[in-house]
C-alpha cells in the first residue's frame, strides 16, 4: 500500500513538473503571438464607432457558397443601415437572397419584404438594444445591424483569441486602411480599419477554418457617413399602396399571432 | 435550387455580418449575445457542410435546430408544434409551414383575413423571423 501510494505520489509530482514546464511556455507564446499594435487598432475602431451618434453605410456581403455539383458560387446582398442612437434604426436589403426593409423609430418595428409587398409591424423597446433583444427573442428576427450597437464588441470578438498581427496597409475603396488578421480555433477573421482619425472598419473577412475548403463571408463597407440624414420620414414606415399586413409567426408558435 | 434554399435558411445571419461590433456607452452586455458574425455565419456554412455529407461538429446541430424553426423547406413541416388534425380529408395539419405555396393558389379573403386557397388547404403568410412563409390555417 505505501509503495502504491508513493508511486501516485511520484506520478502525480511528475505530472505537475510536467504540467508547470509546459504552461509557462505556452502562455507566454500565445501572448507574445497576439500583436498589441494589431488589437490597438481594433480597440481604437471599436471605441470610434461606439462614440458616433448616428451614422450610414453601405455594405456588400459576399458569401461564398457550394454548389450540388461542387462548383464555387458567391451570392451577394447590398446593405444600406443607418443608424441613429438610441432609438431608430433602418437597413435596406437587396440581393441575391434577399429584399429587406427594416425600420424602427423607437416605438414599432416594422419588417417589409418588397418583392411581395407584404409587411408585418409590431410595438417594440424603447431603446436599439432592447429592440435587438426583443427581435430576436420574441420574434425570431435578426435585425441586420445588431452587430454594430451591441455593447462590449471588443472583449468579445477577442475572445479566446490566440493569434493576432498587423499584415500591412492596404487601399480599399480609395480609403488607405490597416489589414489585420485575428485567429481563434476554427474561425479566422481580418479586420481593414480606416487609417487616419476616423478608424472606421473598411472590409471584414471571416473564415472557416474548420472544414475544408476554408469558405469566407466577405464584407465591404462604403459611404460611411457620420452626419447622415436622421430627419423622422428616414425611421417612419408608411405601407405602399397595396401592401398586405401579415403577422409574425413567433418561434414556437404553431399559429401566426394576430396581426 | 436547393442549395439555394440552404442558404435562404442562414442568409439572415450572415447579413448580420457585414460590420465588426461598435461598443456604445452602457453597463453590462445582453445576456443572450453571441458574437454573431463570427459564430452565426460560420454555423450557417457548417450547416451546409453538413447538408452535404460532411461530418461536423456539435455547432451544426444548434445552428440545424435554429435553421428548422427560421424556415422549413417545402412541404416540410415545422418541428415540434402541436399540429391539429386535419379540417378536411387529404388536407394538411394546421400549423404546416412551407417556404413556397404549391401550384394552383387562389386568394381569398375570409373574415378580414387573406387566405390562399390551395386544394383542400388555406394558407396565410407571414414572417417566420426574417422569412416569408406560408402556414397551413383554418379559416
Amino acid at each position: 500500500m505505501n509503495a502504491l501510494s508513493f508511486r501516485m505520489a511520484t506520478a502525480l509530482f511528475v505530472l505537475v513538473a510536467l504540467a508547470l514546464a509546459a504552461s509557462g511556455p505556452v502562455a507566454a507564446a500565445q501572448s507574445a503571438a497576439v500583436d498589441p499594435a494589431a488589437t490597438r487598432i481594433l480597440e481604437r475602431m471599436t471605441e470610434y464607432l461606439g462614440g458616433l451618434k448616428s451614422f450610414s453605410v453601405n455594405t456588400q456581403l459576399t458569401i461564398e457558397d457550394v454548389t450540388d455539383r461542387d462548383h464555387r458560387i458567391d451570392l451577394d446582398v447590398s446593405a444600406q443601415v443607418t443608424i441613429d442612437r438610441p432609438n431608430r434604426l433602418r437597413s435596406e436589403r437587396r440581393g441575391d437572397i434577399t429584399e429587406q426593409t427594416f425600420v424602427y423609430d423607437g416605438k414599432s418595428l416594422a419588417l417589409f419584404n418588397p418583392g411581395e409587398n407584404v409587411y408585418a409591424t409590431e410595438p417594440a423597446p424603447a431603446t436599439i438594444e432592447g429592440l435587438l433583444d426583443y427581435a430576436r427573442d420574441s420574434l425570431g428576427l435578426i435585425v441586420p445591424v445588431a452587430d454594430l450597437v451591441y455593447h462590449n464588441a471588443y472583449e468579445l470578438l477577442m475572445q479566446d483569441v490566440n493569434y493576432a498581427t498587423v499584415i500591412g496597409k492596404t487601399v480599399i475603396e480609395g480609403v488607405t486602411c490597416d489589414h489585420l488578421l485575428f485567429s481563434r480555433p476554427g474561425v479566422d477573421f481580418q479586420v481593414w480599419v480606416a487609417d487616419g482619425d476616423k478608424a472606421l472598419p473598411c472590409k471584414y473577412v471571416v473564415t472557416d477554418t474548420g472544414q475544408p475548403g476554408w469558405v469566407s463571408i466577405t464584407t465591404v463597407m462604403s459611404d460611411w457617413d457620420v452626419t447622415p440624414d436622421v430627419s423622422d420620414a428616414v425611421f417612419r414606415f408608411v405601407p405602399p399602396e397595396g401592401a398586405k399586413r401579415i403577422p409574425f409567426m413567433r418561434p414556437g408558435a404553431s399559429t401566426p399571432s394576430s396581426p | 435550387m436547393k442549395q439555394i434554399l440552404n442558404i435562404l435558411l442562414f442568409a439572415p445571419l450572415a447579413a448580420l455580418m457585414f460590420v465588426v461590433d461598435i461598443q456604445v456607452p452602457g453597463e453590462g452586455q445582453p445576456p443572450s449575445f453571441q458574437l454573431v458574425s463570427e459564430a452565426q455565419a460560420i454555423a450557417g456554412v457548417r450547416r451546409r457542410s453538413f447538408r452535404r455529407g460532411v461530418v461536423i461538429g456539435s455547432a451544426a446541430s444548434a445552428s440545424s435546430a435554429q435553421a428548422s424553426t427560421a424556415a422549413p423547406t417545402q412541404q416540410q413541416a415545422a418541428p415540434a408544434q402541436p399540429q391539429p388534425a386535419p379540417t378536411q380529408p387529404g388536407a394538411l395539419p394546421i400549423g404546416t409551414v412551407v417556404s413556397t405555396l404549391p401550384a394552383g393558389c387562389a386568394p381569398m379573403t375570409i373574415g378580414n383575413v387573406e387566405y390562399q386557397h390551395c386544394g383542400v388547404d388555406y394558407y396565410r403568410s407571414a414572417f417566420q423571423g426574417n422569412n416569408l412563409v406560408y402556414v397551413t390555417s383554418q379559416p
